[in-house]
């Protein structure tokens, strides 16, 4: 019995090194956290269209389609790099609805941006301070929900997205 | 170019370990034991110049190094130029392996100890930096060149540029890769046989020395997160601040047992342990913070093979340490003397509360990570948790460290014992009154009994001395005291801080006044202005009592171009009572939102923090 005792530490931190090991091997891929709304309802908010902020939308506005929340901003390098891609996913899904969400930005950059890049979005709402960001847990920029016509989030991407992702991940869950 | 200077020099230095490693498993050369310690020194050489070289790359600016790129800016200001070289994963680990070849460098002038001894010591050492060295240079390595001619760099994250930031790594690091030292001693100490006197005396001046580094590096991050991260608080039971707090907590049992031994072999097979226990715990939080299995502030940009690297090294250390342990179990020459209530009872109690401290700490941390393992879900563990069970365990600990430094090795008598039932009966009475005639909640209650009561018991302490001075050996003999006063005034700050902090929300347009914390604050005005990189949004408040301006905040955001972040610079007045505490948010139809905190007494926990490392490394320069 007092020989155990000291084996205790030893096996203990075997359990522990198994365990780490294994949620290392898993999944964590800490460039892309997992967000703790999937398979949840879309949470509650309000923007407002960047370019006539009489119209508002709300998360009621969202149900009824597939839709591809999308948060980028003028000053996110990488954003820039993904905006093509948005234009081949407004063509290859018809069903697919885009909605931008434009985070912690100025008005007159985010309108220039679009203008010299193309508008993919069908909505554009303004976040300025950030608060739908918050409401939605985004980590960096770009990040992406993809939103069913219940409402829930069945997807979510941190960082630009990639060919091969749209054909891997997001095409299988909106066809 | 210089980037391939630092990592020739990077690569020299592992060389010189790995021949310092094998003169010593097979000896061709027949070089005595004095010539391979000679050898060893210059790796140590080599390391700092390879790490002084990034520093050189931080200071010029040099981007063709692809992590100077990535991580500093052209136009930021020196000292953040520097602390930049630390300030990344890469670069800190380069500093991690640098401060562990600097304790082995150390470690070889010290005399008086048996020579194969410190022989062995220094080769455990060279192994452990080998281990690091390879995770440097295969997953992370800090000299990488720039593929793409830049003009400049990306920019050190704003958050970082702070001078308590600038010496908050190096300084938690000392502790830390300390304890590799210890580890290494503690390893040899029981392969060699040699656990003697002098084994413990200088067991118990390093691991001071790494204890007292580490309490100043966990201090001056949370002196950060208060003032630079503007949460109104400096402790949040964050992973990452767990993880160095387990080590601390070990390190401090360390501690305390080696001055239970008093130089005696007593607890010999407990001291290992916990020396080892230390470096172990320190591997792992850099482990959980470095794999980005715990996002925070700390997770640099990682990739999934860091993380197996280090938990790799975790086993193999962790692992042999405990191997070797189980093995070579070494025995105690005496056995210790218990009495219900001596000094050496009490101090072993407290290393139990430590332990049992400890494993709360950790199965708190660790749990999330079992149970998304087991059953694919996300949960967390936060300060209620925390709050809820490590508090109270610590409780009986501070109780008797109140009079532990008082009682006698021998017998179950406390020294004049009339005057501490005469001070802890009057400091009750005056506490009962106070909890009368103003509200105080149960844990402001048992916070300002204990820690005015651990004051007060050192105090008698001291005074009970004889011969006192002021002289620096006076305070050298008396350092234990100090501390505990330290511990002391450190409960009181938290507890007030905590308990009585005022937290409130305004919408203010400028111009406007309020009342808070009885004063009056008046917003009188914002200003924006444009600094060499950054700019600045400051909203300037007034403090008035009576109609009197008494001070003058500035609360606001810095916004960095280069790498598009914004930063809150919280706006603190500050006095020994009380802070208050602006933070300015968003601005809405004229209306700003602020938000006011008013936290008492935040200034005891610096001082006590202070008073603790100076009583520590006091402690280290005892005879």
């Amino acid at each position: 019995m007092k020989r155990f005792i000291f084996f205790l530490p030893l096996i203990i931190f075997i359990i522990i090194s198994i365990f780490l090991l294994i949620y290392l091997l898993q999944k964590n891929d800490p460039k892309n956290p997992p967000s703790a709304l999937l398979n949840k309802e879309i949470p509650k908010f309000e923007v407002k269209n960047l370019f006539d902020d009489k119209e508002v939308i709300t998360q009621e506005n969202l149900k009824d389609n597939f839709i591809l929340l999308n948060f980028f901003a003028s000053w996110c390098a990488p954003c820039k790099v993904e905006h093509k891609m948005l234009f081949k996913i407004k063509n290859d899904l018809n069903n697919l609805l885009l909605v931008g969400i434009n985070y912690k930005d100025k008005v007159n950059d985010a309108k220039k941006y679009l203008q010299n890049e193309g508008n993919p979005y069908s909505f554009v709402g303004l976040d300025r301070r950030g608060m739908v960001g918050l409401e939605f847990g985004v980590f960096g920029l770009p990040e992406t929900f993809i939103i069913n016509k219940e409402g829930f989030i069945i997807y979510k991407h941190l960082g630009p997205i990639t060919e091969k992702i749209f054909n891997e991940e997001i095409k299988p869950l909106v066809q | 170019m210089v980037s391939i200077i630092g990592f020739l020099f990077l690569c020299l230095s592992i060389i010189t370990n790995l021949f310092v490693v094998f003169a010593n498993i097979i000896n061709f050369f027949k070089l005595s034991f004095n010539k391979i310690i000679f050898i060893s020194r210059f790796a140590t050489i080599f390391i700092l110049l390879s790490f002084l070289t990034l520093i050189f790359a931080y200071i010029i600016s040099d981007f063709s190094n692809y992590n100077v790129f990535q991580n500093s800016h052209s136009s930021k200001p020196i000292l953040y130029k520097i602390s930049g070289a630390w300030g990344n994963h890469e670069g800190s680990m380069l500093m991690w392996i640098t401060i562990m070849s600097i304790y082995s460098f150390i470690f070889s002038f010290v005399k008086k100890i048996d020579e194969s001894l410190k022989f062995k010591t220094i080769f455990f050492q060279s192994i452990l930096f080998i281990l690091f060295s390879f995770y440097l240079v295969f997953v992370s390595n800090p000299f990488l060149a720039n593929n793409v001619n830049v003009s400049d760099g990306l920019g050190l994250n704003p958050v970082l540029q702070d001078p308590a930031l600038a010496i908050h790594p190096p300084a938690l690091y000392l502790g830390y890769v300390g304890y590799s030292l210890i580890f290494s001693f503690a390893i040899a100490g029981i392969v060699e046989k040699k656990i003697n006197n002098e084994w413990f005396r200088v067991l118990k001046n390093w691991s001071l020395f790494c204890w007292s580094m580490l309490t100043l590096g966990i201090g001056l991050g949370c002196y950060w997160a208060y003032y630079e991260l503007g949460w109104g608080g400096w402790w949040f039971w964050d992973p990452v601040e767990n993880v160095s707090l387990m080590p601390w907590i070990a390190g401090l049992a360390l501690v305390h047992s080696l001055f239970i031994s008093k130089g005696e072999q007593v607890l010999t097979k407990w001291i290992v342990f916990l020396s080892i226990l230390c470096f172990s715990l320190s591997i792992f939080g850099t482990f959980l913070v470095r794999s980005g299995i715990l996002t925070s502030v700390h997770s640099f940009a990682s990739d999934p093979s860091r993380g197996l690297f280090i938990l790799l090294i975790f086993f193999l250390i962790t692992g042999f340490g405990l191997t070797i342990f189980l093995l070579k179990m070494p025995e105690d020459k005496k056995s210790i003397k218990l009495l219900l209530l001596n000094k050496t009872s009490s101090l072993i109690i407290n290393n139990i509360i430590m332990i049992i401290a400890c494993l709360t700490i950790l199965l708190g941390t660790i749990y999330p990570i079992i149970i998304e393992v087991l059953t694919d879900t996300r949960i967390s563990v936060g300060g209620p948790y925390f709050n809820s069970t490590v508090l109270p365990i610590m409780l009986p600990g501070f109780l008797l460290m109140s009079i532990a430094p008082s009682l006698s090795w021998q017998t179950n008598k406390l020294k004049n014992y009339k005057y501490y039932s005469l001070v802890l009966i009057s400091l009750s009475v005056l506490i009962v009154f106070i909890s009368i005639f103003t509200y105080l909640n149960p844990w402001l209650f048992i916070g300002l009994f204990l820690g005015s009561w651990i004051i007060l018991a050192s105090l008698i302490a001291i005074i009970f001395i004889e011969k006192k001075s002021f002289k620096l050996k006076f305070l050298k003999n008396i350092n234990a005291y100090i501390a505990h006063i330290g511990v002391g005034i450190l409960i009181i700050g938290i507890t007030f801080s905590s308990l009585l902090k005022e937290e409130n929300d305004f919408s203010l347009n400028v111009g406007e006044e309020i009342s808070f914390a009885n004063s009056i604050i008046l917003f009188e005005e914002i200003t924006v202005e444009s600094k060499n990189n950054f700019q600045k949004l400051r909203g300037k408040f007034i403090i008035k009592k009576n109609d009197i301006n008494f001070a003058q905040i500035e609360a606001g955001k810095n916004y960095y171009h280069v790498s598009k972040t914004i930063t809150t610079e919280a706006g603190i007045y500050h006095d020994w009572f009380k802070d208050i505490y602006i933070l300015l948010g968003g601005q809405e139809n004229e209306k700003w939102s602020i938000k006011i905190y008013n936290n008492p007494l935040v200034s005891l926990i610096w001082i006590g923090i202070f008073i603790m490392v100076i009583s520590g490394l006091l402690g280290v320069t005892k005879k």
